[in-house]
């Protein structure tokens, strides 16, 4: 069953997002648990971004640097390149007060986030 | 070894429980620092933790503050495992009380490494405790019998003394000493003699409750504090642990033998004035009663 549901076939489509071979060196080649937290990181991905629009919209610039935070632990342990370093942006930006930047890295994490919410459903379909 | 996760990110707390199982933790994962201090600061609580530093209630830097106030003398390994990768944020977190600090994504191999040397120096704490427990118990107890030493049998009937007195109580002190003690030394040797010496221990023990304290106060002499007593009951009492010595024949490796014991037993209701020196000088002379009364007898002071 799990060799079904695994993705191994089709690593290419996640690794234009992620850095696979960081990340199963971190979770020690068990492929089983990788799929497990791609479903779980997939499941927590809307409510933090909605967090992160909702901070930004009401002008909570801490809230906002306080959930890109997270984002951003999230990000790195999943190996994300470019998810993790708009993250970062952000953070910074949000610290800063750098409205317009804050912006412009937001659209770009959205459409990173489209992105790696459809490969990772393509790639886990019928495990979640 | 038992561990504590404590993050409240489920892909981190997660990935961290595996790879700590993997390893062979027994992992506790909490999603909040108030949980996370409850866990540790539990008298059977992990010993080793891993504390991210975001996390809703209580930060990990206010855990760590935390756990070092009340958790007391047994020490708790804390590894913050944090996104914040700055300088002043190492700082401030190792000024949280932490011992380790770690950035995240976490590399397996470093992960493992620095909880080995946790292991390491929680390993050196109870070696360090140990030893002192082992210097505490070497420097309040009788080498030979294990009973407590003079020092410690008196330090307790002074305390006991205080004691009674404040709660209108009675203590009584039973001094007792071996008759002919040197008579055993001498004919069958010291070996013989410290043999019936652990006989003697072990049967004044056996005569007395948990809660009463039993001291060798010298050579052949024995002091022993009754907490709670009756004080028409000290001659009884003391007759009572007489008996228990004397009762059957000593086996040593050179036969039986048997063996008296001459005691000297005062109360302390109705001898307030006296302090711990001058309530021992009144059981001594007692004892010396009790020798010249022929000996393997009890008086009262």
């Amino acid at each position: 069953m799990c060799e079904e549901n695994s993705f191994v076939p089709n690593d290419s489509l996640i690794e234009e997002f992620m850095d696979l071979p960081e990340l199963l060196a971190r979770v020690e080649n068990d492929r089983e648990l990788l799929t497990e937290l791609l479903v779980m990181f997939r499941n927590e991905l809307p409510e933090l971004q909605n967090a992160l629009h909702d901070a930004i919209d009401l002008g909570d610039l801490a809230q906002a640097a306080k959930v890109a935070h997270t984002l951003k632990g999230m990000s790195a342990n999943m190996s994300l390149r470019r998810g993790t370093s708009l993250i970062t942006e952000i953070e910074a930006a949000a610290k800063s007060g750098d409205i317009p930047v804050l912006t412009k890295r937001l659209v770009a994490l959205d459409t990173e986030i489209t992105g790696l919410s459809a490969a990772i459903d393509a790639l886990t379909v019928g495990t979640q | 070894m038992r561990i504590l996760i404590a993050d409240d990110e489920p892909v981190s707390l997660r990935m961290l429980e595996k790879t700590l199982q993997r390893a062979g933790y027994e992992v506790t994962a909490v999603r909040n620092g108030r949980e996370a201090v409850e866990k540790l600061c539990h008298s059977d609580g992990p010993r080793l933790a891993l504390l991210d530093w975001m996390m809703p209630e209580l930060d990990g830097p206010a855990v760590c503050r935390e756990v070092r106030s009340r958790r007391g003398q047994s020490h708790v390994h804390l590894i913050l495992l944090t996104s914040k990768n700055s300088k002043q944020d190492v700082v401030k977190g190792l000024a949280s009380g932490a011992d380790d600090y770690l950035v995240k994504p976490f590399d397996p191999e470093e992960l493992k490494a620095r909880l080995h040397t946790g292991l390491r120096i929680l390993q050196l704490e109870d070696n360090l405790l140990e030893a002192r427990e082992e210097m505490r118990y070497k420097a309040t107890h009788d080498a030979l019998t294990a009973l407590l030493n003079r020092g410690t049998i008196v330090e307790l009937l002074a305390r006991e003394l205080t004691r009674t007195r404040r709660e209108n109580g009675c203590t009584i002190a039973v001094l007792g000493d071996l008759d002919h003690f040197k008579l055993v030394n001498d004919t069958h040797g010291h070996l013989v003699g410290d043999e019936v010496l652990c006989e003697v221990a072990r049967r004044l023990l056996g005569s007395v409750r948990s809660y009463d304290f039993v001291g060798r106060y010298g050579g052949e002499e024995f002091l022993l504090v009754l907490n709670n007593c009756d004080a028409k009951m000290s001659m009884q009492r003391a007759e009572e642990i007489r008996a228990a010595v004397c009762q059957s024949p000593f086996v040593t490796s050179r036969g039986p033998m048997s063996i008296t014991l001459s005691v000297g037993v005062i109360a302390s209701r109705d001898r307030e004035h006296l302090c711990v020196e001058e309530l021992l000088c009144e059981a001594d002379r007692a004892l010396y009663s009790a020798k010249a009364a022929g000996r393997n007898c009890s008086r009262l002071a």
